[in-house]
C-alpha cells in the first residue's frame, strides 16, 4: 500500500479539509492510484539535471514607493469596529 | 553543581525604514491606523494577486547581512511556509529557507559583542509579518470570536538566527544591545516603535532537550525570561525530572514561562519555492553597491571617535552603544568642536539626568533625552563657557541642572548669575575677610608661596557653597594678600 | 448573415464605419445567448446591462469622432477565474460564490481600454482543475457540436461560447492545456502564450509556474488581435518578461520545417491520428517539410505536471478559509480549526483531491522525491525541445489524443481523466507557446492540430497556424 487512510486523514488535517468516512475511503483509493503513477518520477536518472529557475536582477524589483489602495478590500460582512471577525482561538 | 547552559536566539526586526510593505505598495507606517485601513488586495491575500518584492527591503536585509559578517549566496529565493492561522491572509508565509541550495540572504556570520565575546550567526532571512489578533473580551479563552486586523500583514521582517552560543543571559542582553545599535545605525529599523523588534530564544542545559520560548515582546524582557527558564530547568534537573522538548510562552504579566496549551498535531510546513517571485541575482556588483551605500556601523564609529576625537575606549563605547547618544555627540561637535569636553558632559553629566526607568530601557518607546529640554546647542554652549573659563565646572554643572528643566541657554543663565554675583560683591568680600581671620597661618604662608592662595580660594568657595565666581574671588584674595 | 457570426476584425470595422452600432451587435449576441445557452451552459454570469451600456458609450464615442480602440465593440466572454472589478468572479466554486473582486486583472484593463466589451463570465472546472468543465458548481458546459459530450476544459465555457457564436472571442487560462483542450474539442482556435508573455495579475492562481492566460477565437486572426492587446510586461507580475510590447501580424509565409511528434500520434485514437497525418499532408502541399521526430521524455510529462500542479494548487487554495471573503458562514462560536475545515469542505471533489495530492508530494521528506524530480523533468523536456527547435520551426501533433467523450464518462476515474492531458502539458512544463487550430472532424467530432514553437516564437507559430487554417478550410460553427 502506497498511501494509507491514516496518511490521508493527516493530510486532511494539514490542509484543513473536513472529510466524512465515505470520502476518506474513496479519496484514499484514488490518491493511492495517483501517487503510484507519480512514483515513476523516482525511476528516472536525474542526478545531473538542474531545475530551471527564473531569475531577475535587483534593479528590476519594485521601487519602494507607498501607495494607498482606495477601494474596499474585504468582502466579509462579519465585522466589528473595522476588525474582521474570526472564529474562536481555543 | 556545575551546569552548561546553551542559549540560541531568533530575532525579528521590522524594516520600518522601508516606506512600503514587503510585497505590496501599502505603507509600512501601519501603527495607529484604524483596523484594516492599511491593506490592499495583495497583503489581504485576495485571489489573483501576486507578490511584488520591495527592492529596498532586499537592500536593508543585505546591509544587516554584511553587518553581521554573513556570506551572500549568488541569488536569493523565497519559499512558502504552509500553515493555517487566522492572522495569515494566504495561509502561508513567504519566507526564506535553506535547503537544497542556500537561498536566504545571509549565512554563516559572526558578531563580536563585547569583551572579546562573539556569537555565530546561522542565517539572516527576509520574510513577511502576519496580521494581528485581538481578543474581544480581552482573553483568548472567553472570546467567542477573534478580531483580526491585517494592517501589519506583509510588513517586512528580517529574521536573525544565532547558533546556541550564549551561556549567560547577561551576554544575551549585551548581544541584543549590539544588534539594536547596529540596526539603528543602518537606519533599517526604528527599535523604539512598539513590536518592531522581537526575540524568541531556545534554552537547553547539560545537553538536554531544547525549550523554545516565544512571545517575548521586548528585548528588555529576554534576560528575565531566560533567567526564569534556566532556573526552571535546573530545578527540574536537580529533582531528576527530564526537561521536555517544547515551546513555552513568556507571560509578560506574571514574568514566567508557560506551557503552550494548544497541543497541535505534528506540523509540516511543506516548504516549496514561491513560483511568483523569480530568484533575485545578487552577485559582486550588488555586494559592492551595498558596501558603498552602507551607513557607518557602531564599531567603525567607535574607532573614529577614538582616533579622530581622542576619546577613551570606554567613553566611545558608551556613546556608540546608543545611536541617539552618538548622534547627539556629533551634532554638538558640529556647533562647537571640543570633543573630549563635550563627550564628558554627555556621558557623565547629561546621562545623570536621564530617568532611571529609561536607562533600563523598560520604556523604550521614547528617546533617551525625551524628558530633558536640552539639545546639542545647549551642550555646545556650556562647553564653550567652560573652555573660555567664563564659568567654572561647578557653576557649569549647576547651570546644566537648571537648563535640563527650563531649556534656557547656558550663556544667558551664566550672565544672569554673573550679574547677581556683582550684587553679591560685598557678600564675597565678607567671606574673604572671614577666611583671612580663620586661616591666619595659611595667609602667612600665602604671602611667601603664591600657590597657597588656591587653598584660601577653596575655603572661600566652601563658605559661599560654590556660588562665588572663583576668578573674582581669587583676585580679591590676591589683592588682600598684598594690602595687609 | 447575422452580426453574431462576424469575426473580430469585421466587428471593429463595421462599428467604426457605422455599418451597424455596437449596441445592435451586443443586442444580437444577447439574443443568440438567450437562444443557445440552455443547450450549451457556457456562462456563469452574464453582463447584459453593463455590456449594453458599454456598447452605447462606444457608439457615442464613434459618433463624436473619438478614438475607439483596436478591439472596439468586440464582445468577450471571460473565464470566471480572471478578476473583473465589481463583477462576480466565482471560479465555479462555492468558496467564491459571492466574491466580487476589488480590482481588474491586467488583461481586463488592457482589453477594456482597447474598446472590448465583456459580455459575461465563462464556465470552467472549479479553480480551473479539470479537462471537461464537468467539475463546475454550475453544471457542465456542453459541446456545441454534440451537446451530449463534454466541451473540454477547464476553459470549456470560453471555447463553447466562441463555437456557439455567443461572443466574438474569449479569454481562457491554460495550466496544462486548459485553453487548447476545449479549443480542440469545440473546433475553435486556442492559444497558450510563452510563459511570461501575458500578465497573470488577476488570474486566480491554480499552478503559478505553469499557467498563462490565452485567447480563444474562431480564427487565427481573432486570436492574434486579442494577443496583441494583452501581451507585454506588467509591473504587477514579476514573472512577465521584461521587454518591449510585441506585435504579431499574419503573414503569408511558406517553407516551414515541422516536426511531427511520434509519441503524440502513436498515443492518440486512430481517428485522431488519421486527421493529424492529413493535416501534415495539407502543410506539405503548402510547401512545408514535415518529419517525424521523437520527444522521449514525454513519458514523464504527466507525472511531472500533476506533481507540480497539485503542489502549487494545495498552497494556492489555502487562502480560501472564508474569513476575509467567501460564502455566508458566521465564524462566531466555532473553534478556528473546525471553522476552517468545515468551510473548506465546500470545495468540490476534484479540488479536494488535488489539495490532498499536493499536500502529499510536499510533505516532509517527499520534496526531493516528487517536487524536485518533477522540476528536473521540466529541464529535461525543455532541453529536448530546444534541440528539436534547432532543426524545426515548429512541432506538431494532436492537441487531444481522443475525441470529445460523453459527459460523465470519465468523471469517476481521476487518473484516467488526467491521462488525456498528455499532449498539452509539455508546453506548460517547458514554458513554450502552443496553439490548437481546428483540423477537421473524425466521426463527426472535432479534432485539433497542436502547433508548438520555441519560447517567444509566437510569430512563427501563428504564421503556420494561419497557413494551415487557410488551406484546411474547416467548417466553423455548428448547427444549434
Ligand atoms: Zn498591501
Amino acid at each position: 500500500m502506497v498511501v494509507t487512510r491514516e496518511e490521508v486523514k493527516h493530510l486532511g488535517w494539514l490542509a484543513k479539509l473536513e472529510m466524512s468516512d465515505a470520502e476518506l475511503q474513496r479519496y484514499t483509493a484514488q490518491i493511492e492510484e495517483i501517487i503510484s503513477y507519480l512514483n515513476m518520477l523516482n525511476t528516472i536518472p536525474l542526478e545531473q539535471v538542474k531545475p530551471i529557475a527564473m531569475k531577475k536582477k535587483f534593479s528590476e524589483l519594485r521601487k519602494d514607493a507607498p501607495e494607498n489602495f482606495e477601494d474596499a478590500v474585504l468582502g466579509t460582512r462579519y465585522r466589528k469596529d473595522g476588525f474582521v471577525k474570526g472564529p474562536r482561538m481555543v | 553543581m556545575a551546569t552548561t547552559t546553551k542559549i540560541g536566539l531568533e530575532i525579528h526586526c521590522q524594516l520600518t525604514g522601508a516606506k512600503s510593505k514587503l510585497f505590496c505598495r501599502c505603507s509600512s507606517d501601519y501603527r495607529g491606523k484604524a483596523p484594516n485601513a492599511n491593506i490592499c488586495p495583495i497583503c489581504a491575500g485576495l485571489p489573483g494577486t501576486l507578490p511584488l518584492l520591495n527592492q529596498k527591503t532586499v537592500e536593508f536585509a543585505a546591509m544587516i547581512t554584511l553587518a553581521l559578517g554573513c556570506k551572500f549566496p549568488d541569488d536569493i529565493a523565497f519559499y512558502r511556509k504552509n500553515y493555517f492561522y487566522p492572522d495569515l491572509p494566504k495561509n502561508f508565509q513567504l519566507t526564506q529557507y535553506n535547503a537544497y541550495s542556500i537561498t536566504s540572504i545571509g549565512v554563516d556570520g559572526k558578531l563580536e559583542y563585547g569583551n572579546g565575546k562573539d556569537a555565530r550567526i546561522r542565517r539572516v532571512q527576509l520574510e513577511e509579518d502576519p496580521g494581528r489578533l485581538v481578543y474581544a473580551s480581552g482573553s483568548m479563552d472567553t472570546s467567542v470570536y477573534v478580531l483580526i486586523d491585517y494592517n501589519r500583514a506583509g510588513m517586512p521582517l528580517v529574521e536573525i538566527v544565532t547558533e546556541p552560543d550564549f551561556a549567560d543571559p547577561k551576554d544575551v542582553r549585551m548581544f541584543l544591545d549590539k544588534i539594536t545599535s547596529i540596526i539603528e545605525h543602518l537606519g533599517v529599523c526604528d527599535t523604539k516603535l512598539e513590536g518592531s523588534v522581537r526575540c524568541d530564544a531556545n534554552v537547553s542545559i547539560d545537553g538536554g532537550n531544547k525549550v523554545e520560548i516565544k512571545n517575548i515582546s521586548s528585548f528588555a524582557d529576554v534576560e528575565k525570561a531566560l533567567r526564569y527558564e534556566i532556573t526552571r530547568q535546573r530545578t527540574m534537573a536537580s529533582r531528576e525530572i527530564q526537561v521536555r522538548s517544547e515551546t513555552r510562552h513568556w507571560d509578560d504579566a506574571r514574568k514566567v514561562t508557560k506551557e503552550s496549551r494548544t497541543k497541535e498535531e505534528e506540523q509540516d510546513y511543506r516548504y516549496f519555492p514561491e513560483p511568483d517571485i523569480p530568484m533575485v541575482l545578487l552577485g559582486s556588483e550588488f555586494v559592492s553597491f551595498i558596501r558603498q551605500s552602507m551607513p557607518e556601523l557602531p564599531d567603525t564609529r567607535k574607532e573614529r571617535f577614538m582616533s579622530k576625537y581622542g576619546l577613551s575606549a570606554h567613553i566611545a563605547q558608551v556613546l556608540i552603544g546608543n545611536k541617539e547618544l552618538a548622534d547627539f555627540f556629533e551634532s554638538t561637535l558640529m556647533i562647537y568642536l571640543s570633543p573630549k569636553e563635550i563627550a564628558n558632559w554627555i556621558v557623565t553629566d547629561l546621562m545623570s539626568f536621564v530617568d532611571e526607568r529609561q536607562k533600563k530601557e523598560e520604556d523604550k518607546q521614547h528617546l533617551l533625552f525625551a524628558g530633558l529640554k536640552v539639545g546639542p546647542e545647549h551642550i555646545a554652549d556650556l562647553a564653550r563657557l567652560v573652555d573660555q573659563e567664563t564659568i567654572n565646572r561647578a557653576t557649569a554643572k549647576q547651570i546644566l541642572g537648571q537648563i535640563v528643566r527650563t531649556g534656557e541657554m547656558p550663556s544667558a543663565l551664566a550672565k544672569k548669575m554673573h550679574a547677581s554675583r556683582i550684587d553679591d560683591a560685598s557678600v564675597l568680600a565678607q567671606a574673604v575677610q572671614s577666611v583671612f581671620q580663620m586661616e591666619q597661618a595659611a595667609v602667612h604662608d600665602a604671602r611667601r608661596n603664591a600657590n597657597v592662595a588656591n587653598f584660601l580660594l577653596g575655603k572661600v568657595m566652601k563658605i559661599t557653597k560654590g556660588t562665588a565666581d572663583p576668578k573674582i574671588a581669587l583676585e580679591m584674595i590676591q589683592k588682600k594678600l598684598k594690602e595687609d | 448573415m447575422p452580426l453574431y457570426t462576424l469575426e473580430a476584425g469585421q466587428v471593429v470595422e463595421g462599428i467604426k464605419n457605422r455599418e451597424f452600432s455596437a449596441e445592435e451587435y451586443i443586442s444580437q449576441l444577447l439574443g443568440r445567448i438567450e437562444k443557445v445557452e440552455p443547450k450549451v451552459n457556457a456562462f456563469v454570469t452574464l453582463n447584459k446591462e453593463e455590456g449594453l451600456n458599454r456598447a452605447r458609450m462606444l457608439d457615442k464615442k464613434i459618433r463624436d469622432g473619438e478614438q475607439s480602440g483596436p478591439l472596439a465593440g468586440v464582445a468577450l466572454s471571460i473565464k470566471d477565474n480572471i478578476c473583473t472589478k465589481g463583477m462576480k468572479t466565482t471560479c465555479a466554486s462555492k468558496m467564491l460564490e459571492s466574491y466580487i473582486p476589488a480590482y481588474d486583472a491586467t488583461v481586463i484593463k488592457r482589453l477594456m481600454s482597447a474598446g472590448a466589451i465583456i459580455i459575461g463570465k465563462a464556465n470552467l472546472d472549479e479553480f480551473a482543475m479539470g479537462s471537461t468543465t464537468e467539475f463546475s458548481r454550475h453544471g457542465p458546459t456542453r459541446n456545441p457540436w454534440d451537446i451530449s459530450r463534454v466541451s473540454g476544459g477547464s476553459s470549456g465555457g470560453s471555447a463553447a461560447s466562441v463555437a456557439a457564436l455567443e461572443c466574438t472571442a474569449s479569454l481562457g487560462s491554460d495550466t496544462g492545456g486548459s485553453v487548447r483542450c476545449p479549443a480542440s474539442f469545440c473546433s475553435v482556435v486556442g492559444l497558450k502564450p510563452t510563459y511570461g508573455l501575458v500578465s497573470r495579475f488577476g488570474l486566480v492562481s491554480y499552478a503559478n509556474s505553469l499557467e498563462q492566460i490565452g485567447p480563444v477565437g474562431r480564427t487565427v486572426s481573432d486570436v492574434v488581435s486579442i494577443l496583441n492587446v494583452i501581451a507585454g510586461s506588467d509591473e504587477n507580475d514579476h514573472t512577465t518578461i521584461n521587454s518591449n510590447k510585441p506585435t504579431y501580424s499574419l503573414q503569408e509565409r511558406k517553407g516551414f520545417r515541422a516536426g511531427l511528434v511520434m509519441e503524440f500520434t502513436e498515443g492518440a485514437d486512430p481517428g485522431v491520428s488519421k486527421m493529424i497525418y492529413n493535416a501534415a499532408d495539407t502543410l506539405e502541399k503548402q510547401g512545408c517539410k514535415c518529419e517525424e521526430v521523437s520527444l522521449p521524455s514525454v513519458q514523464y510529462a504527466l507525472a511531472s505536471y500533476y506533481t507540480i500542479a497539485t503542489a502549487e494548487a494545495s498552497s494556492n487554495l489555502a487562502r480560501y478559509d472564508n474569513i476575509r471573503y467567501g460564502f455566508d458562514m458566521n465564524p462566531e462560536g466555532y473553534e478556528w480549526n473546525s471553522y476552517f475545515a468545515k468551510a473548506r469542505s465546500n470545495f468540490g471533489e476534484e479540488a479536494k483531491r488535488r489539495i490532498i495530492v499536493g499536500s502529499y508530494v510536499l510533505s516532509s521528506g517527499y520534496y526531493g522525491k516528487y517536487y524536485l524530480k518533477a522540476h528536473q523533468v521540466r529541464s529535461l523536456l525543455k532541453h529536448e525541445m530546444e534541440t528539436l527547435f534547432k532543426r524545426y520551426d515548429v512541432l506538431i501533433g494532436p492537441t487531444m489524443p481522443i475525441l470529445p467523450f460523453k459527459i460523465g464518462e470519465r468523471i469517476d476515474d481521476p487518473l484516467k481523466m488526467y491521462l488525456v492531458d498528455i499532449d498539452t502539458v509539455v508546453a506548460n512544463l517547458t514554458g513554450m507557446p502552443a496553439i490548437s487550430v481546428p483540423a477537421g472532424f473524425a466521426d463527426g467530432l472535432p479534432v485539433g492540430l497542436q502547433i508548438m514553437a520555441d519560447q517567444f516564437a509566437e510569430q512563427t507559430m501563428l504564421d503556420i497556424a494561419y497557413l494551415f487554417e487557410q488551406a484546411a478550410k474547416v467548417q466553423r460553427s455548428p448547427e444549434l
